[in-house]
């Protein structure tokens, strides 16, 4: 390895590019144990509504007494509850892309730099392995635009879970919560690509 | 003469039932790791119904357009994953089936080797702590087939299971479940508590 190559492993684009890489290994990881989290409370809510419609059920066929009545509020504050639980996953759900965000914009000033050093010709040596540096802000923004449409996705589970008296449509919300469906199998694969040709893993 | 055939035949049935004992511990924990895959499937079953019941452009989630393709997708590949893992539980049931296989294979195989030796009373002789030979013989004889059976059984449904047959993994469980046959596995394990003092015996 030449000399230049290693110094901007250690300092400069090469470091910035390195610890972004990290970055957002951290934030990915960070996502899906929030993502586990909120499984588990959206699941607590629909088994919730499930119960409260079955007590409405029971009560409308039978005369109701202070016990049930008493047994129904218990039941709405509990899902407040676990409503409210699945606002602070979103919130720092949010955290999470912002800082995605951010990394994004990282990535495109160090590609806005370089474009101005090396005068639209690029580097004559890639920083790591084989990547020019316009893959790592390629990878930056198709990672974030995954993790964007899938929080939105997310907002919107949030808002109608509470209210949805279809069994069939909890059932897909849950299930569009737990399998993330726009953020596909391969972005994981293109983390372990970013974070191999960094070298935080070995080849 | 008898008595040696008689001894000979004793150590191998002593090997059998030990190894019966392993294999019938190792055949019960993978049929449990088969049971919550199998419920993993149900799940997922479910999953495709809720999607098959709902036009995602009559709810709130019509404005992510491509949102059925995806979670289609989604849903084939962790069904995909499960059938897999069933697939391969389905290998290590198989070398417990072939291990039993060869063990009686061999003890039946000394047995006739020794024949013409064996009387009626060597064979039917039986004490407070050994059963008898013709006994012994059957129940690993019996232990054998209920493990041939019972892996044809389960190889067979899991061959009719596909990711994108719905119809098919939403029954699995239930069938999964009805090929348990309790009867016969207490059986074993009531044999196995027959020749507790024969295999400590030497």
């Amino acid at each position: 390895m030449s000399a230049v190559r290693k110094s901007s492993m250690v300092t400069g684009s090469g470091r910035k590019i390195k610890d972004n890489a990290a970055d957002w290994h951290n934030l990915m990881k960070r996502w899906d144990k929030l993502n586990d989290e909120g499984f588990d409370v959206a699941t607590n809510i629909v088994n919730l509504r499930r119960s409260q419609s079955d007590h409405l059920l029971l009560e409308n066929s039978s005369s109701s007494s202070s016990s049930s009545s008493a047994q129904q509020v218990g039941g709405v504050s509990e899902l407040e509850d676990e409503c409210f639980k699945l606002q602070e996953v979103i919130n720092k759900m949010v955290a999470v892309v912002t800082k995605m965000e951010h990394l994004m914009k990282l990535q495109q000033g160090i590609e806005d730099l370089e474009e101005f050093q090396f005068k639209g010709e690029g580097r004559k040596a890639p920083l790591f392995h084989t990547w020019n540096t316009k893959q790592f802000g390629a990878v930056s923004r198709v990672l974030f635009d995954s993790f964007s449409e899938e929080l939105k996705l997310k907002q919107t589970i949030l808002q109608e879970l509470a209210h949805t008296s279809s069994s069939d449509l909890c059932m897909v919300y849950l299930s569009s919560w737990l399998h993330q469906p726009f953020i596909p199998t391969h972005t994981r694969l293109t983390l372990e690509a970013l974070l191999l040709e960094t070298g935080h893993r070995p080849l | 003469m008898s008595r040696l055939a008689v001894s000979t035949l004793h150590d191998v049935l002593r090997k059998s039932f030990a190894s019966l004992e392993s294999s019938q511990k190792l055949w019960i924990s993978v049929l449990a790791e088969c049971s919550l895959l199998m419920v993993s499937l149900g799940n997922l079953a479910e999953q495709w119904r809720a999607l098959c019941g709902v036009r995602i452009s009559n709810t709130p989630l019509r404005g992510f357009p491509d949102l059925e393709n995806r979670l289609r997708s989604k849903l084939l590949e962790a069904t995909d994953t499960v059938l897999v893992k069933l697939n391969e539980k389905m290998f290590s049931l198989q070398s417990i089936r072939d291990s039993i296989s060869n063990q009686v294979s061999a003890v039946l195989q000394l047995y006739e080797q020794n024949a013409d030796s064996l009387d009626l009373l060597a064979v039917t002789e039986r004490s407070t702590t050994t059963p008898s030979v013709a006994d012994m013989l059957e129940w690993l004889q019996d232990a054998e087939r209920h493990y041939r059976v019972q892996f044809l059984r389960r190889k067979t449904l899991l061959q009719t299971l596909r990711a994108d047959d719905l119809q098919f993994l939403e029954s699995a469980p239930k069938r999964w479940k009805s090929l348990d046959s309790p009867g016969a596995q207490e059986q074993i394990t009531d044999t196995l508590c027959k020749v507790s003092f024969f295999l400590e015996s030497r």
